[in-house]
């Protein structure tokens, strides 16, 4: 592999193990909420007992949309975003944009939540930011997806915290790749019983080893996405459109043309989510539509990637006439080089573009860089704890939150399914994430040992496993016979994914019982 | 189909390529048995063969599913505590 003098290698493991130590544990959090979000749809079926199968798109819309507009000021009608939510239901909201204190480009409209039959379930007006978050059916994806997206942080600090840590992310692989002289001789190497310091390198060289590839790709595509609107937009508004980010938005994915501002109905909505359907074969997961109500209106459908493709899909519709006029790519108006990496970005990062299948691969790469974060902080501890007994509490920090993070994940999970019938999961969901969080915590500072602390959480992560598909049954959630006859696989995967997952966990645990639970006293062995 | 197969053979590769692995042999005490330089390298080409196909036919999904799944086997094969496991 890549051979770097005595003296650089020297510095490459100081910075992989002080970017790692420093940021590992943000980093951490970021990669198991990733990890578990590839599948927030089907957590959100799962979660919310959802048992429709069919899109929103494939049942009338035409006709409760022509309602809304009529019944939408006209201020509004500069553009609609049509998508799903809940059980396949439709939300639409009609908006103008407008620029904010700051400069930057928001939306203001009326946000409309419509029910199976199309009547309006709820109307909220206000900013983008305003109208739109987590709903009581939803809450828990929500949470998961917020967690990834910007812990939870007030945007644009937020995303700009996600997009450090992705540089961190991809700065500790490239500096792993050059400090690693065996690579390719070592990929299969795991002692199981030497030195505490061997086992721990071994496990995070070999994990680090085989998911390098995917290491860049993930740290690459999600800092992209952080950096996308908190500093590339801005910085382009800046250098090409007078700062005016609209007037960019616009010109890289709006559709130019001349204005035409004469008053003409909006042709027919089904008729095109038909012909949408039928030239990318599938449904479109968004609609938008410019100029609602205009003779210059456009509709664009967007869809997921066809077979064999990782891009998607996206068609442009006169809006007037409802007729069909070109396939679009996501950036400009013709197929550019940068339009394409800008298009696989997404599904790059997501996994989705070809399923439950690329889902499930992706959701292993999330635990393979989750394994990795964790056993290199044990590393960096495991070498250092034998010379400085005062990193105890760094050691009982890594284990508070590599098994307390989960741990709290699924707390919320549980206080999800309990509250969602009442009405009150928004606010119940990261309250339990937080009660449980501090729950570890204390536990983190009383638990007589390390040991003991790991010990338990574990189990306790094992045990609501296990006890979360009965909960889902308890608080009134479809049994398998009922999701199987609609033709919902994805509660009974989840049902049985956390069951076996749970049941593996408890039976390791238990497993693992005669054995001491302190490590051996250390002696010296080299680590490289 | 195509990705299926194309998983499956490289996941036989990866299996041929960690019995025959020359580190984790020595390092579990058998020192007989490890595989040569260039049969490991056959054993790497074949390994990455069928992706060099998947780009080839131009089907990018199938390609990067391919990587993933195999990218999951090399390291679950790892955890493989076969004949003489590592020490």
């Amino acid at each position: 592999m890549i051979h770097l003098p005595k003296e650089e290698t020297k510095l490459m493991v100081a910075v992989h193990g002080w970017s790692g130590i420093l940021l590992g544990l943000l980093l951490y959090a970021v990669v198991i909420t990733g990890m578990a979000a590839v599948f927030a749809v089907e957590i959100g079926e799962w979660s919310a007992g959802h048992v429709e199968t069919r899109s929103a798109f494939e049942r009338p819309i035409d006709q409760p949309v022509r309602a809304l507009g009529a019944s939408t000021p006209e201020k509004y009608h500069e553009g609609v975003d049509i998508f799903e939510i809940g059980d396949h239901n439709l939300g639409v909201f009609f908006h103008h944009h407008e620029l904010d204190a700051s400069g930057a480009p928001i939306s203001r409209g009326i946000y409309y939540q419509l029910d199976r039959d199309g009547r309006v379930a709820s109307a909220r007006e206000g900013t983008d930011e305003e109208v739109f978050g987590p709903r009581n059916d939803d809450a828990l994806s929500s949470f998961l997806v917020d967690t990834h997206v910007r812990l939870h942080v007030p945007n644009p600090w937020g995303l700009l915290l996600t997009g450090i840590l992705g540089l961190a992310m991809l700065v500790a692989a490239i500096s792993g790749l050059l400090i690693h002289r065996h690579l390719l001789k070592d990929i299969f190497t795991l002692r199981r019983k030497a030195h505490p310091v061997l086992v721990d390198r071994d496990r995070h060289s070999v994990a680090g080893s085989w998911s390098l590839p995917f290491a860049f790709i993930l740290a690459f595509t999600g800092s992209f996405f952080s950096f996308y609107g908190t500093v590339g937009v801005p910085i382009v508004a800046m250098s090409a459109f007078g700062g005016d980010q609209q007037a960019l938005s616009d010109a890289v994915f709006g559709n130019p043309g001349a204005p035409n501002p004469t008053p003409r109905a909006i042709g027919n909505l089904d008729r095109i989510a038909a012909d949408s359907i039928k030239r990318s074969g599938d449904a479109p997961t968004y609609m938008a539509i410019e100029n609602f109500g205009r003779a210059d209106a456009a509709v664009t459908t967007y869809h997921h990637p066809k077979a064999g493709d990782i891009s998607q899909v996206t068609l442009l519709y006169n809006g007037a006439t409802a007729q069909f006029e070109q396939e679009k790519p996501s950036v400009g108006t013709k197929p550019s080089t940068g339009g394409t990496l800008v298009a696989i970005m997404g599904p790059l990062h997501f996994g989705d573009f070809a399923g439950v299948f690329s889902k499930a691969v992706w959701f292993g790469l999330g635990f393979a860089m989750c394994y990795v974060t964790l056993t290199g902080l044990r590393l960096w501890l495991a070498r250092r704890v034998e010379r400085m007994r005062s990193l105890d509490w760094l050691e009982r920090t890594v284990t508070v939150v590599g098994f307390g993070l989960p741990l709290g994940l699924l707390g919320a999970a549980v206080s999800f399914l309990v509250t969602m019938p009442l009405g009150s999961a928004v606010f119940w969901t990261p309250a339990a994430f937080l009660i449980v969080s501090a729950a570890v915590i204390i536990a983190g500072v009383a638990a007589p040992t390390h040991a003991m602390l790991s010990r338990g959480l574990q189990i306790a992560i094992a045990v609501l496993l296990v006890a979360l598909p009965f909960i889902r049954l308890a608080t009134g959630g479809p049994g398998w016979p009922t999701a199987l006859a609609v033709g919902q696989p994805s509660i009974m995967a989840v049902d049985l994914a956390m069951l076996l997952s749970g049941g593996w966990l408890l039976w390791h645990l238990i497993g693992r019982r005669s054995k001491p639970l302190a490590r051996s006293a250390p002696a010296l062995q080299p680590a490289e | 189909m195509l990705t299926a197969a194309a998983i499956l053979f490289s996941l036989i590769m990866i299996l041929l390529l960690w019995r025959g692995d020359p580190k984790r042999r020595r390092t579990s005490g058998h020192r007989d048995g490890a595989d040569t330089s260039s049969r490991r390298r056959l054993l790497v080409i074949a390994t990455l063969l069928p992706g060099l196909l998947l780009v080839l036919a131009g089907d990018s999904a199938a390609f990067f599913v391919w990587l993933g799944s195999c990218v999951i086997a090399g390291w679950l094969a790892a955890q493989i505590q076969g004949p003489g496991a590592a020490r």
